[in-house]
């Protein structure tokens, strides 16, 4: 019998050396993405409310307290505000949502649910702007995109839309319509009333139909304005930190199209059109086909065909977009290919098939990530976003909205390979057991003769670590 | 400011590559440096090289750039180019103005793109116009920074350095991993690089401060034998919001750029005469402002140039006017030239090779105009 070995690893984190292999690796995978596991973690989790709270405290005590009071003292500021940062966790928090993050992965039960999480974080990409990444993405991945991974992807995209972190990422509160009251007054004033066309642009190239739909300036500035209105409220008490809500008075009156398609309000309020527009981008043939190819690309290969992407596009199309089925068809899919293509693994997932494979006491648990908010965190509490720092990939800091890559090619250059080469040995000191090399190759790998010939040129466990896992056998799954 | 942290992440890095020390062909030229400073997020050309034109303030009434210092009857120069302006005024840095990549989408991820490939079509080429020049001028190179930007990839791969504290392993290991990969692959050719890499590049370090890597960029760039290319990567000049005047987002960006031309220019003492800076973005921004006083993404934009080589004190442009009629679809500042001439031909001098060799080589013979003469002594 052929060996699919390397199905395990190409939609999970593989498997360790004691596991049992699925008799029926696509019924398993398939029978992971239905429900959203809960997170794993041994402590309470901060809710994203409480990160807002955490976010407002800081700005606002940076802006108006600290900044007033140690006037001229830029030491007297710096100490300051260093305290600030333990009371509020800035340094904190971001580390603690990796150890979430990668326990939840690596311990849910469902590593192809995570794996795709992981790609729809990255989708929906926010950026590494303000203080973002510090409070505000780890607690959107798990309350916005994965609470939504199990339904139509028309109420994931409304979602990830109009959440705090997505509106505060893309500026869309800085949006006025130009027609609308508060336009009105402020032209009044003197003063310009102009859409922000910033989150426009990226739901459309990026979030949906991608440029493949050809829209114009025309269509973005529509979009635009059927945006306009959708903030978060400056307050004084609060800053930016109030939830996203829409706000009339900034709304562009009248009928807007995109695509083709008018926009005009039903109702009270115009809150209507953004999500009767995003009702039809969703069902835009261009949306269905360009998030195909992207899965694809993520999980098979640089350059998906249009073979593989067909049955994923059917799936999308006779359930409406309902993602675990579009992610059951790419499975299957994914399935069909596993010895044919060989996809390369970007470092936070590789990282974490190595974990898992290797049985690494990898991430700290709650017990490590206990913190007083008074002192620096100390190295281990540091250690999680300093790692993904150094493979070049905290998931939380893409620095532009399309996200991290999906090509080899960008992944790939003599120092991020470095990285690879090194990070056996760095993590070697997490090991719990001895390595059974023999078995991890064997339930791993589709071809395992080659490895494990290889493999037994390898005389210290050390020399084991650094051979397989920077190797051709586990960089490409 | 540039901080620490902001350069770790990416959000500055730095690239140097032509190290000479593979190179024969090198030996035998007198050294010439290029660097190109990349401003990602489309540089605003109005705020940095403003136009002495009264419809610019009827169009952006709150993001004025004030304490302009004056360049000629027509420019002025944004108050935070001070290293640039004390360069003009030492006949070492121009602009040339209404200029452009041939890109018109208002994309950033498209025209970013284009900007580092040097084409016409978006996704559609691998490989970027300086790894082009650079492997068409037979040099060869080492980056410092940890992914290998797009500008800079060639039908060679090169090497580059980032400095970790993480400890690679023995020589014989990493052959033994590098005997793995299929040969003539991308990961054989990379991981040949990382071996054949002199000892003192693998010793773990954790000093990657932006300052101390702008100060050696400038040492290896000043040495006979060192680098004689060099990427500075700069992100944040797409300013939706708060974009301001001279003390806005923009203009800290514009000082972030001052401040690696300085430390260049400082470091570098008299090879800076030998040297040719570029900047380089992916568009300009929209004549108006928005209503949270930033600007939305545009066309024409301005390149600036500094350094010994450039000839100082000229803001070159077809200028095509700021009123509507002029305008790039009737919102942004049109471009009356395609920068691919300005970038071809800053190759063609520093690298010492045929302008007409590099149009074919690099840019697929596109109708790009020779500015040698007119830009470089």
């Amino acid at each position: 019998m052929v060996s699919r070995a390397n199905f395990f690893r190409k939609v999970g984190f593989g498997l360790k050396a004691g596991d049992v292999i699925p008799s029926d690796p696509l019924g398993w995978a398939k029978a992971q993405v239905d429900i959203a596991p809960d997170m794993v973690w041994d402590a309470p989790i901060p809710t994203d409310a409480d990160m807002q709270d955490n976010y407002a405290k800081f700005v606002v005590t940076d802006r108006k307290v600290l900044r007033e009071k140690y006037k001229g003292d830029r030491d007297g500021y710096e100490a300051a505000k260093d305290k600030l940062r333990y009371e509020t966790g800035e340094k904190y928090y971001e580390n603690l949502e990796l150890c979430i993050r990668h326990n939840t992965a690596l311990k849910s039960g469902a590593p192809v649910f995570e794996r795709l999480w992981m790609f729809w974080c990255n989708h929906f990409a926010i950026i590494e702007k303000d203080f973002l990444p510090q409070f505000s993405t780890g607690p959107y991945h798990r309350e916005i995109i994965r609470q939504h991974m199990t339904g139509q992807f028309v109420d994931l995209a409304k979602a990830a839309t109009t959440s705090w972190a997505m509106i505060h990422n893309l500026d869309n509160s800085e949006s006025v319509g130009p027609n609308s009251e508060q336009g009105r007054w402020r032209k009044k004033d003197g003063r310009v009333a102009t859409v922000n066309e910033n989150h426009a642009r990226e739901l459309l190239e990026l979030h949906t139909v991608s440029p493949s739909a050809k829209y114009t300036q025309d269509d973005v500035v529509a979009l635009s304005y059927i945006m306009a209105g959708w903030e978060h409220k400056w307050s004084k008490k609060r800053e930016e930190c109030n939830p996203v809500k829409f706000n009339q008075k900034k709304h562009q009156p009248g009928t807007h199209s995109v695509l083709g398609i008018a926009y005009k309000q039903k109702g009270l309020t115009s809150k209507n059109k953004l999500f009767d527009a995003l009702d039809d981008l969703s069902e835009n043939p261009h949306t269905r086909r360009f998030i195909a190819f992207k899965l694809c690309r993520h999980f098979i290969t640089d350059e998906p065909t249009d073979a593989m992407i067909a049955p994923i596009i059917k799936a999308w199309e006779d359930t409406d977009g309902h993602l675990p089925s579009v992610h059951k068809a790419l499975i299957a899919v994914i399935y069909d290919h596993t010895n044919k293509e060989l996809k390369f693994q970007n470092p936070e997932v590789w990282l974490l098939q190595m974990v898992n494979m290797a049985e690494m006491n990898w991430p700290p648990q709650a017990k490590d990530m206990k913190y007083n908010f008074k002192t620096k965190p100390s190295y281990l509490k540091r250690r999680a976003e300093n790692i993904m720092r150094e493979l070049g990939h905290n998931p939380y800091r893409p620095i532009q909205p399309n996200g991290f890559s999906d090509l080899e090619r960008d992944w790939i250059s003599p120092e991020l390979l470095i990285r690879r080469l090194a990070l056996p040995q760095e993590f070697s000191m997490y090991m719990k057991s001895q390595l059974n090399v023999e078995a991890i190759i064997e339930k791993n790998c589709s071809f395992p003769d080659e490895p494990l010939k290889q493999m037994s040129k390898m005389k210290t466990q050390l020399h084991r670590l650094q051979y397989l896992f920077p190797s051709y056998w586990m960089l490409k799954a | 400011m540039m901080n620490r942290r902001d350069f770790i992440l990416g959000s500055i890095t730095l690239t140097m590559l032509g190290s000479p020390l593979f190179s024969a062909r090198a030996e035998q030229l007198e050294k010439r440096n290029l660097v190109v400073i990349l401003l990602r997020g489309g540089m605003d050309g109005l705020t940095a090289v403003p136009p002495r034109d009264p419809i610019l303030a009827s169009h952006r009434p709150d993001i004025m750039v004030e304490n302009t210092l004056p360049l000629n009857a027509d420019f002025d120069l944004n108050p935070r180019l001070q290293e640039f302006h004390k360069c003009w005024k030492e006949g070492k840095a121009s602009i040339c103005h209404a200029t452009n990549i041939p890109y018109t989408m208002r994309s950033h991820f498209e025209g970013q793109d284009v900007m580092e490939s040097g084409g016409r079509t978006p996704f559609a080429l691998s490989t970027g116009w300086l790894g082009r020049g650079i492997h068409a001028a037979n040099l060869d190179g080492l980056a410092i920074s940890l992914p290998m930007p797009l500008l800079l990839r060639g039908p060679t791969s090169v090497d580059n350095y980032y400095p970790t504290y993480l400890n690679a392993p023995s020589l014989d290991m990493m052959q033994s991993v590098h005997a793995s990969y299929p040969a003539d692959s991308l990961l054989a050719q990379t991981m040949g690089k990382v071996i054949s890499r002199p000892v003192s590049m693998m010793k773990s370090t954790s000093s990657r401060d932006a300052h101390d890597l702008a100060r050696a960029a400038s040492r290896m760039l000043a040495k006979p034998d060192g680098p004689r290319v060099a990427v500075f990567d700069i992100e944040g000049f797409d300013t939706h919001a708060s974009q301001g005047g001279d003390e806005g987002e923009h203009a800290d960006k514009l000082a972030d750029y001052d401040l690696i031309l300085s430390r260049l220019k400082q470091g570098m003492g008299d090879a800076f005469d030998n040297t040719v800076i570029v900047t380089l973005t992916e568009f300009g921004r929209k004549l108006d402002q928005n209503g949270g006083n930033g600007t939305e993404h545009g066309y024409g934009t301005a390149v600036l140039l500094a350094g010994g080589l450039v000839k100082g004190g000229m803001v070159h442009a077809d200028w095509p006017g700021l009123q509507k009629k002029h305008l790039f679809e009737g919102q942004d500042l049109n471009a009356t030239m395609d920068a691919r001439s300005i970038y071809c031909s800053a190759m063609a001098t520093c690298f010492q090779v045929d302008f007409e060799q590099l149009k074919r080589d690099v840019f697929w013979n596109e109708p790009l105009v020779d500015l040698t003469d007119q830009l470089f002594v």
